[in-house]
């Protein structure tokens, strides 16, 4: 995709480190330099980055990106090849136990065990965390509510929907009372409905002082959900920082969307532009997206100079529109 | 690449004892389907030969034929009903329905899951087992109270062909390749390890391959046990259960540490 002037708007806001609340950052997750190889391949290439207690962390990036071998780094499901980790105190390191006991993860898949009922899927999880009989089932039974699953506590989970299945797999994270939350793409595959009860509940969670990890390639779900986010591709970190942040700093505040426009009249408009525009544009399928902190007044020039497009609208950025410049448009596989 | 070094052995602790729960929970929804799956071929060998063949084959080393080869099924059922659990129903659970994955994200062991695996396959064996005793018992094969012992052979049977069975599961591709653990290995030890005929009258150097394997052995003991005949050399088939029971242990654990963690 061609992508002429690339001036950032430059209107650089220093990344905050303070914690949501601003209280002195406790890190529950904490990495530097972080690396995996698989023979030759890099798929984490050192990263830092710190996750504080009590906030909601986003990990973006493609398909491919080093998001899930990061989750299962933290998760110590995978031995780091270099650089440190250290989760809730503790190195991380496949069998460290104390990190796992205090681990909730919810995997990509929905894993659930075909034999067993909703119920007894998630009571057997919490009795691999050492709780007693009791107080699994109770704390089934209450996860289960929280989870809008009471009605299905006796049926077996295949004949669950996905978003219940998905349900099921976030109340069995939740077995353990785990301080830390680590979600691998929670709502990949589900319905609008669905994605919004999860997000709801994963709201409430973070209330409650749960400490959530997770990663997405949902931009709306990130803006949504995280306080602080990494973009990740490659194995590399490309940015940090709050949503609203990222986006003010990376592609302004708003764009100018020309959906249909014929590339001819494209280059017209371009040749109005000037250095102190700091514009850059992209085609965004078969919509020409126009970026600038400038934007009004490239819109009254072209007014003046009647060559405005025939089509166009003024819309609010989003943490799309910093993916897609970040990561660039080729597809991923 | 991978974090695990050195022998990983099963570890038979609380969280063990929760992957069992695992094991017999799930058992107890399928044990109808299950039960007719491993016996009806060992029930069809029973009937078919021992009846059938028997008719014309009346006596083998002695015994009515179907007193020979009944303790023998005995000891091919416990066999069957602990290798297929822990060669196709494992490789699902790692491969297709990711409940060892699940587990592994608790704070769980791989060491614990094989340990738990174990002692489910343990149970196994003895269940199996002992249902296909009543099996024998109406028909008139258990002739001494010998038979009584018979739980603690096939407890240690269970543990004994559970080793390379997970051991298969844990490094097969597909379900086509556990296919191939069982006519290369376990088929031909069920025709060769004496329990349709005594293995005195092969040649020495096909007999001596023949004890080289485990299920002969186990085969042996059932037989004595069932039969209240002992060979002197019975010891030797103890021995030899025991020594590979505790060698297989250490086969499946680092692979399956190494397929959950890396």
């Amino acid at each position: 995709m061609s992508r002429m002037t690339t001036n950032a708007p430059a209107n650089s806001t220093v990344m905050s480190t303070e914690t949501p609340t601003g209280a002195s950052p406790l890190a529950v997750v904490s990495a530097r330099g972080l690396t995996k190889r698989f023979g030759s391949f890099e798929a984490v290439a050192g990263i830092d980055f710190d996750v504080y207690e009590g906030e909601c962390f986003g990990l973006l990036g493609p398909n491919g990106a080093g998001k899930s071998t990061t989750i299962r780094m933290i998760c110590c499901l995978a031995a780091l090849t270099a650089g440190s980790l250290t989760v809730l105190g503790e190195p991380a390191a496949p069998g460290q136990r104390t990190i796992k006991a205090q681990l909730g993860v919810v995997s990509q898949e929905d894993y659930l065990d075909p034999a067993l009922t909703v119920r007894e899927n998630i009571e057997i999880h919490g009795r691999f965390y050492g709780l007693s009989p009791e107080v699994a089932t109770l704390r089934a039974a209450e996860l289960l509510a929280f989870m809008q699953l009471e009605g299905k506590t006796h049926e077996q989970v295949r004949s669950l929907s996905g978003g219940m299945r998905r349900r099921l797999v976030i109340a069995r994270a939740l077995m353990g009372k785990p301080r830390l939350l680590v979600l691998d793409e929670p709502t990949t595959g589900l319905d609008p409905q669905a994605r919004i009860l999860v997000w709801r509940k994963l709201r409430e969670l973070k209330a409650e002082g749960v400490t959530v990890l997770l990663t997405t390639h949902y931009m709306d779900e990130a803006q949504r959900l995280c306080d602080r986010l990494v973009i990740i591709d490659h194995g590399r970190i490309l940015e940090s920082g709050r949503p609203r942040e990222l986006i003010l700093r990376l592609v302004g505040a708003e764009c100018l969307e020309c959906p249909d426009i014929a590339p001819a009249l494209v280059d017209g408009l371009m040749a109005t532009l000037r250095p102190e525009d700091q514009a850059w544009h992209e085609w965004q399928s078969d919509s020409w997206v126009l970026f600038s902190p400038n934007l009004s007044s490239i819109l009254d020039r072209w007014a003046a100079a009647d060559l405005a497009p025939p089509l166009s609208y003024r819309r609010p950025t989003g943490l799309e529109d910093v993916f897609l410049r970040l990561t660039g448009r080729e597809l991923r596989d | 690449m991978g974090g695990v070094r050195g022998m990983v052995w099963p570890r038979f602790t609380q969280g063990a004892l929760m992957v069992f729960r695992r094991d017999f929970l799930s058992w107890v929804k399928y044990y109808k389907s299950s039960v007719l799956l491993n016996f009806g071929e060992p029930l069809t060998n029973l009937l078919a030969l021992g009846f059938g063949l028997g008719a014309y084959v009346t006596k083998m080393s002695g015994d009515p034929f179907v007193d020979f080869i009944g303790p023998g099924l005995l000891a091919v059922t416990a066999m069957n009903a602990v290798t297929f659990d822990m060669s196709f129903e494992a490789y699902d659970r790692l491969n297709e329905n990711g409940i060892y994955l699940s587990m592994i994200t608790a704070p769980l062991h791989p060491a614990e899951i094989v340990g738990g695996e174990y002692l489910w396959e343990a149970c196994r064996s003895l269940l199996y087992g002992l249902v296909f005793l009543v099996v024998l018992l109406p028909l008139g094969i258990v002739h001494s109270w010998w038979a009584l012992l018979l739980p603690l052979p096939l407890l240690v049977t269970g543990m004994l062909f559970a080793g390379p069975a997970l051991w298969v599961a844990t490094a097969a591709k597909n379900h086509e390749q556990l296919f191939y653990y069982f006519t290369l290995v376990v088929t031909p030890m069920f025709m060769f390890s004496g329990v349709f005929f005594p293995l005195a009258h092969l040649p020495v150097v096909i007999r001596d391959l023949i004890l080289l394997t485990p299920l002969v052995h186990v085969v042996n003991l059932t037989r004595a046990l069932i039969l209240g005949q002992f060979p002197p050399t019975l010891w030797q088939d103890v021995l030899w259960i025991v020594g590979y029971t505790l060698l297989f242990m250490a086969l499946p654990g680092r692979r399956l540490a190494r397929r959950l963690t890396d």
